[in-house]
């Protein structure tokens, strides 16, 4: 095998690890989407709360790692829970741009919160394992491969619970006809907050593997969680399921190769680069046509 | 009047173009999170102009303005097809890449020994003209509310004018725009313009005020807020922008209150308050209301004076 | 079965309904006819729970049913077919079924219930996995009944079935509505066809400007004016 060759699917392998957690980031902002129609500009920082938790309790309680990983997740639902009720809840459908404002707000909240919490700016965050696996001549990082791992799983659950339970068709039908939900006896408001748990959840979950991947977490990652989410979901579609997962590995795998090729810097003006060209060329995103016109509607009575 | 004041308030002045140019696209009914892309180019633009150019100030900073009504122009283009959220995010991508080139691009002359001009990463240092032209804090502080006080007469002035109404109906629903006569396509490629124009004085402003910029002034937060500022303020009015800056620098940052968490006190005053005003401070009903009460003090006045005896019939 | 007693309900400060009172016999089909704009909508979405009465009462077979989430008003046996159907359109046929059936937990009796929707309307049945968004007029006004059929109402309300659909889908609608109550199912039918209505109707209501004008059962009384003003509204609006 060239050693062109061999670099590029070298960058796939590793694109497709990371990705994974970047489509764990997209399904949870999508379903947030999805059944709110509207964007979370808090959705990261959210996650980030729960980092910081589980940080505190590895710096200063001495936590393991899988204890950490269930305080992140408990933290991200919390305030998953705040931000419904607060920015989200009280807006009437028409209110869009109001709730996104709001929630930008309490953006700042927690980051702020979060700094105040821990006035570093590099925090340690306990890793999982270390070492790499050699497969002929392409090596994966073991914490990489298990990222990948639980990422599936997770997917897989959200999936097993959107397609296979009561509560999943409640969500279903929540973000395919709102009104209509309510008409068969959804109970909407219920279902739109458990929703929004659910996807803090599993952004918790993200969150905890990229955090615990890089050892570390910094008061940056709540705004790195939301871009690269908010990208991961676009390039997918918005408000797709299949799509989240689509954006992500493809926003991994194509951020692998283009830091390859060009360096650090020029890999992230890729990456938006190429979320621009996907929406003026095909704003309904790689997998979700069907997304544009209605999202659009909607969002015009701002 | 002390710096710290002049400072706070050159700020606001400062700050409100950009939210003024967020607040003219959401006229046109879109929802911008990149306006800070066009206060970037109109600050390097203009610190081009006279830290590298020897231009004096004025030319500079129209050349900010369009450089930024030329940038937003392309980028309305290249929208045209988007609307709502979409739109909204094509724009904050527009403005990260812009941001990023900022950083990767270095382009320095030599002036009478030192080397001028932005540096990547560093940002853009130098930018004395204030200095060198002995302005005062003051002076300048004059002169951006000078500036400020036309844009907002402009805002005035066209909100009246046919062009005023056909933004407003294209942003309301430009489907019916259109079947009215309204060239939807057009009105918010003019509005685009704008709003670029805005930032890009803005910008230009900035640069000179701070004699130094760098690309991570310019992020996200930038814009995010500016757009926050219409909706605090107010959407009914172009004064709402100017007063949701007013809120957010003047009284938080410069009060002594809540010192370490003041974000978290001003992220939570604004959420509960757009639970109560969804469409901020002067929305469109408050606005209304007030033009009513003003209206009816003037009519009582001339009234009166009608009924003077003294008065000729 | 469904007493409506001094129904209030507004938009804002628009008052739709300005206190409306009927009755809806059990086992018979009752018919509530009006012109554009009457507020019968807003009488179905108030009944059925997603607007609130300002005042009055809502009882259903005695209980109290008033400000109650939707949800719950489903749970207790009432559904509504809405008008323009209102189907999940990225849904199946079957997923909408399932849907229509949420409160329910008994998944033999769902499962059971999907087989005789399946036989009543052949046609869903051909398409039980097609998007329900792209099924015709007719065959989403069927799955719309079959839906809201699926929760097992004891008062099933119909807002404006018949409408945009072409006649021959108009009269299969009505030939379900009087199947439906032939086999006990009390129906509340809201309509603009008034003639086809008092054709299936026991008993019919004549909604005005958000109040009750005229009650009565048709055969008996004059129903030409009373079609007459369920399409055009009576003078007195004009005055």
């Amino acid at each position: 095998m060239t050693k062109l060759a061999i670099d590029l699917v070298q960058n796939t392998l590793d694109g497709v690890m990371v990705g994974s957690s970047y489509a764990l980031l997209a399904l949870g902002f999508t379903l947030i989407f999805g059944t709110m129609r509207r964007l979370n500009l808090a959705y990261g920082p959210t996650i980030m709360a729960g980092a910081y938790l589980g940080t505190y309790a590895f710096l200063h309680l001495g936590f393991g790692a899988f204890p950490v990983a269930v305080l992140v997740l408990i933290g991200a639902a919390l305030a998953g829970l705040y931000v419904e009720r607060l920015c989200f809840r009280p807006f009437a459908q028409t209110a869009a741009m109001a709730s996104m404002v709001s929630s930008f707000a309490v953006w700042m909240q927690i980051e702020e919160a979060a700094s105040l919490a821990l006035p570093r700016h590099l925090n340690a965050f306990p890793a999982l394992v270390s070492g790499s696996l050699q497969l002929g001549p392409f090596f994966v990082r073991l914490d990489h491969l298990l990222m990948l791992a639980v990422a599936a799983s997770a997917t897989l659950l959200v999936h097993w619970a959107l397609y296979r339970t009561r509560f999943g068709l409640g969500i279903r039908t929540v973000i395919d006809h709102r009104h209509a939900a309510a008409l068969v006896g959804v109970p909407v408001t219920r279902i739109l907050l458990l929703a929004f748990v659910l996807a803090s959840t599993v952004g918790g979950l993200a969150g905890f593997l990229i955090a615990a991947s890089e050892a570390q977490i910094t008061p940056m990652f709540g705004m790195w969680a939301t871009t690269k989410g908010l990208i991961a979901m676009m390039l997918g579609g918005l408000g797709s399921v299949p799509g989240a997962l689509v954006g992500g590995l493809a926003l991994g795998i194509i951020e692998a190769q283009a830091q390859w090729l060009l360096g650090p810097h020029l890999r992230d003006l890729v990456a938006w680069g190429l979320l621009f060209a996907v929406l003026a060329l095909w704003p309904g995103g790689l997998m979700g046509a069907a997304g544009v016109d209605e999202a659009a509607a909607v969002q015009r009575r701002v | 009047m002390d710096d710290y004041l002049v400072g706070v308030l050159s700020n606001i002045g400062i700050i409100s173009f950009v939210a003024l140019s967020a607040y003219v696209l959401l006229l046109a009914g879109e929802m911008s999170f990149g306006q800070q892309a066009f206060f970037a180019i109109g600050a390097y633009a203009a610190g081009i102009g006279t830290a590298m150019m020897r231009w004096s100030l004025a030319p500079a900073l129209l050349l900010g303005a369009m450089v930024g009504a030329l940038a937003a122009t392309a980028l309305g283009r290249a929208t045209l097809r988007l609307s709502g959220l979409y739109f909204a995010i094509a724009t904050l991508a527009f403005a990260e890449m812009v941001r990023i080139v900022f950083e990767l691009c270095t382009w320095q002359i030599d002036i009478g020994g030192t080397l001028v001009g932005p540096k990547g990463t560093d940002g853009f240092g130098d930018i004395r003209y204030l200095f060198e032209n002995e302005i005062t804090p003051a002076q300048y502080l004059c002169a951006i509310y000078l500036l400020l006080a036309l844009v907002l007469a402009a805002f005035m002035v066209v909100d009246r004018s046919r062009f005023g109404r056909a933004l407003r109906q294209a942003g309301a629903d430009p489907v019916l725009a259109e079947l009215q006569g309204v060239r939807v396509v057009r009105v918010r490629l003019v509005a685009a313009a704008a709003a670029g124009a805005l930032g890009g004085l803005g910008g230009g402003l900035y640069a000179h005020l701070l004699t130094y910029v760098e690309p991570r002034n310019f992020d996200i937060m930038l814009g995010v807020h500016s757009l926050a500022y219409g909706l605090i303020g107010g959407l009914g009015t172009a004064i709402g922008p100017v007063v949701g800056v007013l809120i957010d620098i003047g009284l938080l940052e410069s009060s002594r209150l809540f010192v370490g968490y003041r974000m978290m006190v001003f992220g939570g005053l604004v959420a509960l308050l757009l639970i109560v005003r969804p469409r901020g401070l002067l929305d469109e009903r408050a606005v209304h209301w007030i033009t009513t009460r003003v209206r009816d003090l003037i009519d009582a006045a001339t009234a009166r004076r009608r009924d003077h005896p003294l008065r000729r019939p | 079965m469904l007493d409506v007693v001094d129904v209030a309900t507004s938009y804002g400060k628009i008052e739709a309904l300005k206190g409306v009172s009927l009755g809806v016999a059990k086992g018979r089909v009752t018919c509530l006819l009006g012109p554009n704009g009457a507020g019968k909508s807003t009488l179905m979405f108030t009944i059925a729970g997603i607007l609130k009465p300002r005042r009055g009462s809502i009882r259903l077979d005695g209980d109290e049913i008033t400000g109650l989430s939707s949800a719950k008003i489903v749970a207790r046996g009432l559904a509504l077919v809405p008008e323009n159907r209102l189907v999940f359109p990225q849904m199946s046929v079957k997923e909408n079924l399932a849907a229509g059936a949420y409160q329910r937990r008994d998944a033999p009796g769902i499962a059971e219930d999907v087989e005789r929707m399946y036989s009543r309307f052949p046609r869903l049945a051909e398409r039980r996995d097609q998007l329900a968004g792209t099924l015709s007029g007719g065959e989403q006004q069927m799955l719309a009944v079959a839906r809201a059929l699926m929760s097992r109402p004891r008062v099933l309300l119909m807002d404006e079935p018949s409408l945009g659909l072409a006649p021959m889908m108009v009269e299969e609608v009505f030939r379900i509505v009087a199947d439906l109550n032939r086999e006990g199912v009390t129906i509340f039918l809201v309509e603009q066809n008034a003639h086809m209505a008092l054709k299936v109707a026991h008993h019919f209501y004549l909604l005005e400007q958000g109040l009750v004008t005229f009650s009565g059962e048709p055969g008996k009384l004059a129903e030409d004016e009373v079609i007459q003003r369920a399409y055009l509204g009576s003078r007195r609006a004009e005055a």
